[in-house]
């Protein structure tokens, strides 16, 4: 006790300036924010940094003249486009398969990691989660052919099946009304599976004794699925879902290229193939990056929507 | 009758066998200790009664019948977790609510058990908020509130206090302990902490390498331990154990350690241990210090003192051992340091076989 | 500017001291002189000085090329050469496909050397070439009148034609189809009589690799599909550019393909059958008719090993109904592929001296056959192939990996390299399409200039697109072209095609003179 007369009070020393307080934490924490430096340096570099040429989409862009070379234009790509009708019918396409993949094709992963979740036996469970998680690793133009040769007219797996119950055998990938449902089948089929491990990881979080209480307490199992698996996994998929609202403009476009025709370019024409088609006229960049931009504007708009709309009706947001 | 008795329960995980063969008959309204270190078996045994666990062989009866193929939810029993297994999505009276709702109660019923609950157990003012936000004794309350709204026949309590402060759990295990007295049903609480045992239990049952060792009320066991497991295992700090040499002086037995002769009392089964090595086991809060001077003392070698306040702990050593004596602060304070042994009265030593580690026959005291 | 006079102020004065040899004549330097290139194709994404064609060359000109190529971890020629622009530095010598495009943009703008007056004076070949074929020179003009430019020229007229299971026809008892009703008949015979014989109608009377072949079937009726080698291209009729999907003859094929199409006569799967359609279908005893390269199709025929009696062979383009026998598809006597001098080149004079040496007998030889004694051997004055050679596997493909056939370089192809190793079936093809008259003049494309070509791009991307989809609806028989076509002409003008097609005219008459 009769130490303490000899240390100075606290307060009586200068106050330490905000400069210093950073030297010190830099100093304190300094492995931390090595480690955060790549991360750092690969945002700026290929995030940032290409945000300055997004001003291409106002100029007259000539890649010879350079970003900084090539004269102004203001709006006249935005104008081109919204004054054609193919880039109306684009947009409209675009949020329409990207509303259905998103209402069709968000719950499926869950469903699925529930379901692998009531599979007790293991070897069956690894088995169908390696079958399930298996197309996601093959390329888009395998998935494609595979797509091609399954719905073929002659010999395709679905027509033979049409043509033994007495129908006729239809010529899928060139009806219009036809290549959403397959191109969103597709892309369930390509990727629920893997997007399902989140989901699983979510339910492996969830506190085993959860159950037991509620075994002790007399729920089913229909009943802990839907009173505590669901609800205790909800956070993660109001995220994914804030996630996969952000990317909604962003429809697989490889796979489009290789499913669509111009037969079906009435449902199938997505922005980005329509950028693709006006890019191979004359390399079109500007054009291109006024679609991307006004792409992403939308897509940030609608991920903004989706965060403040979240945040406000459950307590799980972004940011 | 509503009763719950094991009879031989073993379980085995594949060739391992972790419990092997309980035999124990709780009494309706009984309040009954399941206590050991970890992986005594203790919890298993309870999730077996509460139908978590299969059982590998022999027989649980709750209420006369027997359950070993009644699913947890038809065994009428409710059970506290140790993280109290709340739901994090719902609130305190959703969360309390929960058991009803499952088994389809009407809403009259939920809400006026809610509000009998809340109000036993002082929640009424939380009802509308989320596990997170409560502190941690409310949550062990909430998880209290969602077994008894239940009324089951028998409360099955898996280490409840054990992710409490030690002030809150000294709070809580009151808390319980009144409200058995209140709702007067069977209750079976599994513990590793033996204060608890002592204060909540109508009977412990001390459980190791999961056998049971000896089953009885807290005075009983603390009194009569039945071998130097549950010696060591019951009181706070536990009975010091010495081995000593026994020799017969005239027709008084005396034993013989580290030059120390202690009296021991006049005991049947000690003449036929003479000369030969027994336990002998001294409660810390039964000896009487002693200062130079004082004949026929135990010397020790003090080195600590703890002071705890109205007491405090001599921590010494005796035959290379730890030894430690509790002392009364309030009359011998100032001579603590100067402790150099103490002496204890014949009939409070407790003496074992050396071989067997049981208690010799005819010491047992009245509880 | 200022830097190339000084540049070209710098090379008189070198040229002073250096003795100046008489055109034509090699080396075309004394000393050595160090060129950087970037050249990209799909096949060869870098220059590579080791191919013995390049050392060759170094040898006899004394000009050494660099390897300066960016982008050579990607085959995609496009990506490159932007890659190229963006990083300002641009080699002496640029060559890669599709450059016409480039230089026609950026040329004007001062990324690559104007080479009129360069040819003029010091490339004796190249302008004999080009003062034989005015119509090749008009070519490669660009907009603003200079050529930046000196293309690869291929050699050779044919390119597809029409094919016929041979054993077919005669198991069938019936005639090699010479005009459209007779084909007509043919295609019904194949899917009925079960030429295959398996018992099964299973036969593709008509099929195709690329779905645009099976449009091609519209010329058997008068209409027109390209003008070009290129697919949906435009064409010049008597001295007009027109497009071919907007013609009153491709209403009428429409019409006809789109019942051939229903009656099962064209593959009904041709829209995504791709490109293994035709391997696929002859090897598994399927398909009858189609119209593919003479080359590689005429490969096939080793199919007879398998299948009895295999033979598929070339016909002669049936007539249509007004007479007319069409091969519309042919080589393309200049291509958009080739090499330019970047604007900082600093020895112009030797460059194209370096171009024009690829248009002497040399230099084309060695372009086109390798190097004597390791490809080829002369041969009573000619270049033959060494058997070891042509028994190593594809020709062109070990030309590529020699150096020879880049068709990034500017140079005269010579076809006779072809013949060599072209099969028998395919020569007796090409003989029977020489007996007749069935080619037709090609549009070599225009270049614009900056209003005309915004012009364009605004409207032809989507008019394309359009024409596009309502062919295939046709075809499909979602819609009907006579019922369409009166909407469909309006919607072609509503979208600006007549003001696609008055500037692509203007480009036109001043490049080609009208």
């Amino acid at each position: 006790m009769s130490d303490a007369s000899h240390i100075k009070p606290a307060t009586k020393t200068a106050p330490i300036s905000r400069g210093a307080r950073i030297v010190d934490v830099l100093k304190r924490d300094w492995q931390l924010y090595v480690m955060l430096l790549p991360t750092i340096i690969w945002l700026l570099l290929f995030l940032y940094k290409p945000m300055y040429g997004l001003q291409i989409a106002f100029k007259d862009y000539s890649v010879f003249r350079g970003i900084a070379n090539s004269p102004w234009v203001g709006f006249e790509h935005f104008e081109t486009l919204f004054n054609n009708d193919q880039f109306i019918r684009a947009i409209r396409n675009t949020v329409v398969i990207s509303f259905w993949s998103l209402l069709i094709g968000f719950p499926v992963p869950i469903l699925l990691a529930l379901l692998f979740n009531e599979v007790l036996n293991q070897k069956f469970k690894k088995t169908t989660q390696t079958i399930v998680y298996l197309p996601h690793f093959i390329s888009s133009v395998i998935i494609a052919g595979i797509v091609i040769a399954a719905f073929a007219p002659s010999a395709g797996i679905v027509n033979t099946a049409i043509r033994a119950l007495g129908g006729d055998a239809i010529y899928f990938l060139t009806k219009p009304e036809w290549f959403r449902p397959i191109f969103i089948g597709t892309g369930i089929w390509q990727e629920a599976g893997f997007q399902s491990i989140v989901y699983l990881a979510a339910i492996a979080g969830v506190s085993p004794t959860l159950y037991e209480s509620a075994v002790v307490d007399g729920a089913s199992r229909w009943q802990m699925m839907w009173k505590i698996t669901i609800p205790s996994i909800l956070p993660t998929i109001i995220i994914m879902l804030i996630i996969r609202i952000g990317n909604i403009l962003e429809v697989s476009f490889e796979m489009i290229i290789l499913l669509y025709q111009p037969a079906t370019y009435e449902t199938a024409d997505v922005v980005n193939t329509f950028i693709y088609r006006q890019g191979l006229q004359g390399g079109q960049y500007d054009l291109a990056a006024a679609a991307g931009l006004f792409n992403a504007v939308m897509a940030f708009t609608l991920v903004m929507a989706a965060n403040a709309l979240s945040k406000r009706y459950s307590r799980t947001s972004l940011w | 009758m509503s009763g719950v008795q094991l009879d031989g329960i073993i379980k085995r995980y594949g060739a391992v066998q972790v419990v092997h063969g309980v035999d124990l008959n709780v009494a309706e309204k009984e309040f009954v200790v399941l206590v050991g270190p970890s992986g005594c078996g203790k919890s298993t045994t309870l999730r077996m009664i509460a139908g978590l666990e299969e059982i590998s062989d022999g027989e649980v009866t709750i209420d006369g019948r027997m359950v070993n193929r009644v699913a947890p939810k038809d065994r009428d029993v409710a059970m506290v977790f140790q993280n109290y297994a709340l739901y994090p999505h719902l609130n305190v009276a959703d969360n309390i609510a929960f058991g009803l709702r499952i088994r389809r109660e009407s809403k009259e019923v939920i809400a006026s058990s809610i509000d009998e609950v809340a109000g036993i157990l002082g929640l009424t003012d939380y009802l509308d908020r989320r596990p997170a936000d409560l502190s941690g004794g409310q949550r062990q309350r909430v998880a209290m509130g969602r077994a008894i709204v239940r009324r089951p026949k028998v409360f099955l309590f898996d280490e409840p206090l054990s992710n409490l402060d030690a002030k809150l759990r000294t709070q809580m295990r009151a808390e319980i302990k009144r409200l058995h007295n209140r709702l007067g049903v069977t209750s079976i609480y599994v513990t590793h902490d033996q204060v608890e045992a002592m204060t909540l239990a109508d009977r412990i049952v001390v459980m190791h390498d999961g056998r049971i060792e000896q089953v009885g009320t807290p005075m009983e066991l603390f009194m009569n331990p039945v071998n130097t497991f549950v010696a060591s295992f019951l009181g706070s700090p536990p009975m010091n154990q010495v081995t000593a040499k026994v020799e017969k002086v005239g027709s008084d037995f005396v034993g013989v350690f580290a030059g120390n002769r202690l009296p021991l009392a006049r005991l049947g089964d000690l003449e036929a241990r003479v000369g030969q090595d027994v336990v002998v086991g001294i409660r810390p809060e039964y000896v009487t210090p002693a200062t130079d001077g004082v004949k026929d003392q135990v010397r020790i070698e003090l080195d600590l003192v703890e002071t705890l306040g109205s007491e405090a702990l001599l921590h010494a050593m005796l035959a290379d051992a730890p030894f430690v004596i509790k002392a009364d602060t309030t009359t011998a304070a100032s001579k603590l340091s100067d402790v150099t042994g103490f002496t204890i009265a014949p009939e409070l030593i407790r003496i074992f076989d050396g071989e067997t580690d049981l208690a010799l026959a005819g010491q047992d005291r009245p509880a | 500017m200022r830097n190339l006079t000084l540049s070209l102020a710098l090379l008189a004065g070198t040229a002073l001291s250096t003795p100046v040899f008489a055109d034509g004549h090699l080396p075309i330097v004394e000393e050595p002189l160090e060129l950087s290139i970037h050249l990209h194709f799909k096949r060869a994404t870098a220059y590579d000085e080791n191919w013995p064609v390049e050392q060759a060359a170094r040898e006899m000109t004394n000009i050494h090329l660099k390897n300066a190529t960016v982008g050579s971890n990607t085959d995609n020629s496009e990506e490159a050469f932007n890659l190229l622009l963006a990083s300002g530095d641009i080699p002496d010598i640029v060559g890669t496909t599709r450059i016409k495009e480039y230089v026609n943009q950026y040329g004007p703008e001062g990324a690559f050397q104007p080479l009129n007056d360069l040819i003029e004076e010091h490339a004796p070949n190249l302008k004999a070439f080009l003062d034989e074929r005015p119509e090749l020179r008009a070519a490669i003009t660009s907009a603003d009148g200079n050529i930046y430019y000196v293309p690869y020229f291929p050699d050779g007229k044919y390119g597809r034609a029409y094919f016929i299971r041979q054993d077919w026809l005669d198991k069938l008892g019936l005639e090699t189809p010479e005009t459209v009703a007779e084909v007509k008949t043919v295609l019904e015979a194949f899917r009925d009589g079960d030429p295959n014989g398996n018992g099964l109608k299973d036969e593709v009377p008509y099929f195709a690799r690329q779905w645009e072949e099976a449009v091609r079937l519209v010329t058997l009726f008068d209409g027109r599909t390209s003008g070009s080698d290129t697919y949906h291209d435009f064409m010049v009729d008597d001295g007009q550019i027109k497009h071919p999907y907007a013609t009153e003859g491709y209403r009428d094929g429409i019409k006809n393909l789109a019942e051939w199409y229903a009656e099962g006569l064209v593959d009904s799967e041709v829209f995504t059958r791709g490109s293994s359609a035709r391997d696929f279908l002859l090897s598994e005893n399927l398909g009858g008719m189609t119209h593919d390269w003479f080359a590689s199709t005429s490969g096939y025929n080793r199919l007879s090993s398998e299948i009895d009696g295999f033979a598929f062979k070339a016909f002669a383009p049936p007539a249509s109904p007004s007479g007319r026998r069409l091969a519309e598809h042919r080589r393309i006597p200049v291509k958009p592929d080739g090499w330019a001098m970047g604007f900082g080149n600093e020895h112009p004079i030797e460059t194209i001296k370096y171009f024009d040496f690829y248009f002497a007998e040399e230099g084309r030889r060695l372009a086109n056959f390798g190097v004597e004694g390791q490809q080829y051997e002369m041969v009573d004055g000619e270049p033959k192939f060494t058997q070891e050679f042509l028994d190593g596997g594809p020709v062109n493909a070990q030309l590529y990996q020699v150096g020879g056939q880049l068709v990034a370089r500017g140079f005269p192809q010579d076809y006779n390299y072809e013949i060599q190793w072209t099969n028998e079936i395919a020569l007796e093809g090409i003989a029977l399409y020489d007996q007749g008259d069935y080619l037709t003049d090609q549009f070599l494309g225009v270049s614009m200039n900056t209003d005309e070509q915004k012009t364009f791009d605004k409207s032809w991307s989507s008019i394309r697109t359009y024409m596009l989809e309502r062919q295939q609806a046709w075809i499909l028989g979602t819609g009907n072209v006579e019922a369409d076509w009166d909407d469909y002409m309006a919607t072609l003008e509503g979208m600006g095609l007549n003001d696609v097609l008055s500037v692509m005219q203007s480009a036109y008459v001043r490049q080609y003179g009208g």
